[in-house]
């Protein structure tokens, strides 16, 4: 057996724990299963490799490679963009759909029941507007390195690791140590009490929306970038990132990163010990024991 | 006279339009007083400070904070307004720290004043400056109250509205909370308390207001409702005056 699996672990992982951070956030706050999340990274890539189509084509020199990695300038810039405009997307479906039935007090099944719905309708617009096909942010061939005895990785690879950090990091920082982190971990907490203590929780809902999104989006491009854009990506993507929030325990950022990075490890190595069409069946697999065993996650307190 | 602080108008209130709780009160609280709302339970007496909290609908009726109308003011602009409503329950943040819970309150405080107010409420509460790191969910139910407290007093409001910040404390803790209340009455600041035992109620505010199915039964000062005989024989077991101190 060769170590090769842990940096394949490591990297797919990276993209779940970063989807997981969406989905525990929105859980937590929201209260309800939002089954529509990795259609936001799918949407993310897409946005992000529109934007960066069209720099390239108005300024050809940022198509260039940046040093050793695959991509040039327009995919960081484009990636900023498609935070942001994943953002508008999330918040253009709350809404339309989740705002008014939290509005209408609807139960919390049928906030999950319509997220099918706009998982659905999510994914199909972008099969509509782009087709079917894959696509790519840059069809350049990379040749992964040696980075340790048995272990190899491309400079694209490298970067996901050291980006899905930056961003966790910076997650954490946010909601522990600034004003904005403390309204969502209050709302989180108690919606109600959050209100009489000053706090819009309208405005905390919208913040984790592009929160969510902005993160969501980065976790489609680091997909894009180190495999391939498709529509269906986010589906796919789909119960790694509930069995990583649910197995970081709900609420918790760092439990959800370190969760999404076991998650990926496991199916790395399950591929590389049973079998490549074990590995849909990993993540289902951590999910029901998490749910039976410890139902509250690594990082989640169990309720009183 | 003393201006009016709180003005509620033929006030109709429910969590369900066709099932209200509060049924046409007319109630007015002035500045500086301690008022006290009691009566039975299923009176409505958290409701009605709910409602006025902006946490149960107002079907019909006005609300006033000084000449502000706040009636269908969402809940978190009612602290902008200068009114402050600490819950029976769940009253802090027991995931964060004690001085996280002074800061989301302080949120709303112009930057330079947010430190100096936190200090203030430390210097009111000395036994929660003691370990501000502590996570709240482990304070005890005194302190916990003295928190809820000070995390509505941080914003220096006008009005203090709370419910039964004795229940389920000692009759020890239930006097200490109570003194700090008379305290902070006596700084000029509003209260408006919710009470469940008239005796204890009527001790410690100059008002007594007693709800019954919604409406306002009676509205006195608390010595004279000490001393009516129909409100002894219903709501104080049928003792006098003397037994009421």
């Amino acid at each position: 057996m060769t170590l090769q699996p842990l940096m394949d672990g490591l990297v797919n992982g990276s993209i779940i724990g970063l989807g997981a951070i969406g989905v525990t956030l929105t859980y937590s706050i929201l209260r309800f299963a939002n089954f529509a999340h990795g259609e936001l990274l799918s949407w993310g890539a897409y946005l992000a490799l529109t934007v960066s189509a069209a720099l390239g084509a108005l300024l050809p020199g940022l198509g260039t490679p940046i040093g050793p990695f695959s991509f040039g300038w327009s995919v960081p810039i484009a990636m900023i963009a498609s935070m942001f405009l994943t953002g508008l997307v999330a918040l253009t479906v709350d809404w339309l759909l989740f705002g008014r039935l939290r509005n209408a007090g609807s139960a919390q099944i049928i906030l999950v029941m319509s997220s099918f719905g706009a998982a659905l309708a999510l994914r199909n617009l972008l099969e509509f507007i782009y087709t079917s096909s894959p696509a790519y942010f840059t069809t350049a061939l990379q040749i992964s390195r040696p980075v340790l005895p048995g272990l190899r990785a491309t400079p694209d690879q490298l970067l996901v690791l050291v980006l899905a950090v930056v961003m966790v990091v910076a997650v954490h920082l946010l909601l522990t140590r600034s004003a904005a982190g403390r309204s969502m971990r209050a709302v989180s907490e108690n919606p109600a009490l959050a209100s009489l203590a000053g706090i819009d929780t309208r405005a905390v809902i919208r913040m984790v929306w592009m929160l969510g999104a902005a993160l969501a989006a980065v976790g489609g491009i680091m997909s894009g970038v180190v495999v391939q854009i498709r529509p269906t990506m986010g589906l796919d993507l789909l119960l790694p990132l509930f069995a990583a929030s649910i197995l970081g325990g709900i609420g918790s950022v760092p439990g959800a990163m370190l969760a999404g990075l076991m998650v990926g490890l496991a199916e790395a190595f399950t591929v590389q010990i049973i079998g490549a069409e074990w590995r849909a069946a990993v993540s289902f697999v951590i999910l029901v024991a998490m749910l039976l065993l410890r139902p509250q996650g690594i990082f989640g307190k169990a309720a009183a | 006279m003393t201006p009016d602080i709180l003005r509620l108008k033929t006030l109709h209130a429910g969590y369900q339009p066709d099932l209200p709780i509060i049924n046409g009160i007319d109630l007015t609280v002035r500045q500086g007083e301690f008022v006290v709302l009691l009566g039975p339970n299923g009176a409505g007496k958290s409701t009605l400070v709910k409602a006025i909290a902006g946490l149960v609908p107002i079907h019909s009726g006005l609300v006033f904070l000084k000449e502000e109308n706040i009636t269908h003011l969402p809940a978190h602009m009612k602290l902008h307004s200068g009114m402050t409503f600490v819950p029976q329950t769940e009253n802090i943040f027991t995931q964060m720290s004690i001085r996280e819970n002074l800061q989301i309150s302080a949120q709303i405080l112009p930057k330079q004043l947010r430190a100096e107010r936190i200090e203030a409420m430390f210097a009111m509460f000395p036994d929660l400056a003691k370990r501000p790191s502590t996570r709240a969910g482990a304070l005890s139910g005194g302190q916990r109250q003295m928190l809820a407290v000070a995390r509505a007093l941080i914003t220096d409001p006008k009005l203090l509205i709370l419910d039964e910040p004795s229940a389920g404390l000692s009759p020890m803790l239930v006097d200490e909370v109570f003194a700090r209340i008379s305290m902070i009455n006596q700084t000029g600041i509003t209260i408006l308390l919710v009470e469940q035992n008239v005796r204890v109620g009527l001790n410690v505010a100059s008002r007594g207001v007693i709800l019954v199915e919604g409406k306002v039964a009676h509205d006195a000062p608390s010595d004279e409702l000490k001393g009516d005989p129909v409100v002894a024989e219903l709501y104080l077991g049928g003792g006098s005056e003397e037994t009421a101190q």
